[in-house]
């Protein structure tokens, strides 16, 4: 089960962010997407999730291009965004149980006190949302997201919030993910945490993947110092790169 | 079919809970209500030859208004917390959010209904808990939560959402406004069911028609 992204491209008015940008993932691989701000990670994201429509290009799972349309091609993704998804008068637990049937899946309390508990929440789960702070958010978002048991996994800026146990709890989550074989595309900045669970690294400038890093025994200082020189490089020689 | 019929199930359910704790729309649509039913009665004496009339005019009134503020804060739980995306991803077939949010409005609508109708008895000591009158208020609702939630499912994305809504609403209402207040008018009137049967038969066929249209057209409204 391979996701191919193929030319894809996509502006906002005279403002080209994705141009013509490819990629290719593998099973149980996780790819986190460097860039700076602005550079079309979101907007990338939003694309292979089937929010945004690219003016080019297609995502093909398993050699077929993926046709949003359809329920089950949806179905198959998980996604944490920016913002969480949560509705603020239910509580954790009823958030859970109405996108657990919204996914059509079987009213199975125990299935959702699970899904609860493997973010740490499981106390927490009779509460409404508005209580909540940002980092529980994040968890009850991240538990969510893993619902439906997707088989790909859209993650923007996953750790935002979290404390130190919470992306603990979040890196151990991915690993279980990649070992059942689940593709993983996250956006961050948080090196520190990405750096355990990534299979590669990716940078993106100028709406292209302009370089990658593959984690074979990579150390956090030669990760930051490729990024530090990847920010540095002016955009125009970025450009040059990618062409 | 089956599975979009649970979806709609789910997020009618999910909105009544979400709005029986928060009580948003009821709050300013009851207030709205009532404060316009107070005004009416100070400011419009109503004479036997004139009451079926106005009372018909009056309560519909009421109603748009309040649903106008309903509507408006209908979507607004899906647009702060970004749900829209969530929805769309989890749903069969995006038709399910629009039925969903419009079999909402409508319990919605005709919930405040119901608090107003034994208020407008009190204050103008006339009864309206007439069959007749209750199916075309039941009809006016749906006809309006129909077009009022497809208007109101664009709108909440942009920044003048309150403005535009009426904007947009009020002139495709026009016909669902002339047809309900006569019809109510002349059901109160005293006029036999079938005198009024096209005003019936037009708002059920409005309702129809833009509730199929408003299916077929809700996925291309909240993209992008």
């Amino acid at each position: 089960m391979t996701l191919a992204i193929r030319q894809i491209a996509k502006s906002f008015g005279q403002h080209h962010v994705l141009n013509s940008l490819d990629l290719e993932l593998q099973p149980g691989e996780l790819l986190c997407l460097l860039g700076r701000n602005g550079a079309g990670k979101t907007t990338l994201l939003r694309i292979l999730a089937g929010l945004l429509k690219p003016e080019t290009g297609s995502v093909w799972l398993n050699n077929q291009q993926i046709d949003y349309a359809e329920s089950h091609a949806r179905s198959n993704i998980g996604l944490v965004m920016h913002q969480p998804f949560l509705y603020e008068h239910l509580t954790g637990i009823e958030n859970l149980r109405f996108y657990a049937r919204l996914y059509q899946l079987a009213d199975d309390e125990t299935a959702l006190e699970a899904a609860l508990a493997q973010v740490g929440m499981q106390r927490f789960g009779g509460k409404p949302v508005r209580a909540y702070s940002r980092g529980m958010k994040q968890r009850l978002t991240i538990a969510r997201a893993l619902l439906h048991s997707p088989r790909i996994l859209l993650l923007d800026e996953p750790y935002t919030g979290l404390d130190l146990q919470g992306s603990q709890i979040f890196n151990q989550l991915m690993l279980e993910q990649k070992q059942q074989g689940c593709i993983i595309l996250m956006t961050t900045h948080d090196l520190s945490h990405a750096l355990p669970i990534s299979s590669r690294f990716a940078f993106l400038a100028r709406g292209r993947v302009s370089d990658e890093l593959t984690n074979e025994n990579l150390s956090l200082e030669n990760l930051e110092t490729w990024l530090a020189e990847k920010l540095a490089k002016p955009l125009s020689a970025q450009k040059r790169a990618a062409a | 079919m089956k599975d979009w019929l649970h979806s709609v199930r789910t997020l009618v359910w999910k909105d009544l809970l979400q709005e029986w704790r928060s009580k948003d729309m009821l709050t300013a649509m009851f207030a709205f209500a009532i404060l316009t039913l107070f005004i009416f009665n100070y400011a419009i004496e109503l004479s036997p030859v004139n009451r079926a009339e106005i009372a018909s005019g009056i309560i519909w009134v009421v109603i748009v208004f309040a649903g106008t503020l309903g509507l408006n804060r209908s979507f607004i739980a899906e647009q702060d917390q970004g749900c829209f995306d969530a929805l769309v991803m989890a749903v069969p077939d995006v038709s399910a959010i629009y039925f969903g949010k419009m079999l909402t409005n409508w319990l919605v609508m005709l919930f405040v209904s119901v608090l107003i109708l034994p208020i407008y008895s009190l204050l103008y000591n006339q009864s309206l808990f007439n069959a007749g009158f209750i199916l075309v208020l039941v009809l006016g609702a749906w006809c309006y939560s129909a077009a009022g939630t497809l208007i109101a499912g664009m709108t909440v994305q942009t920044r003048m959402r309150d403005l535009l809504l009426p904007i947009l609403l009020f002139p495709i209402l026009m016909p669902v406004n002339m047809a309900v207040v006569k019809a109510a008018g002349g059901i109160l009137a005293g006029a036999p069911l079938m005198d009024v049967q096209a005003w019936l038969v037009f708002l059920a066929a409005y309702g129809i028609i833009v509730t199929t249209v408003s299916i077929m057209v809700f996925e291309y409204v909240i993209r992008e």
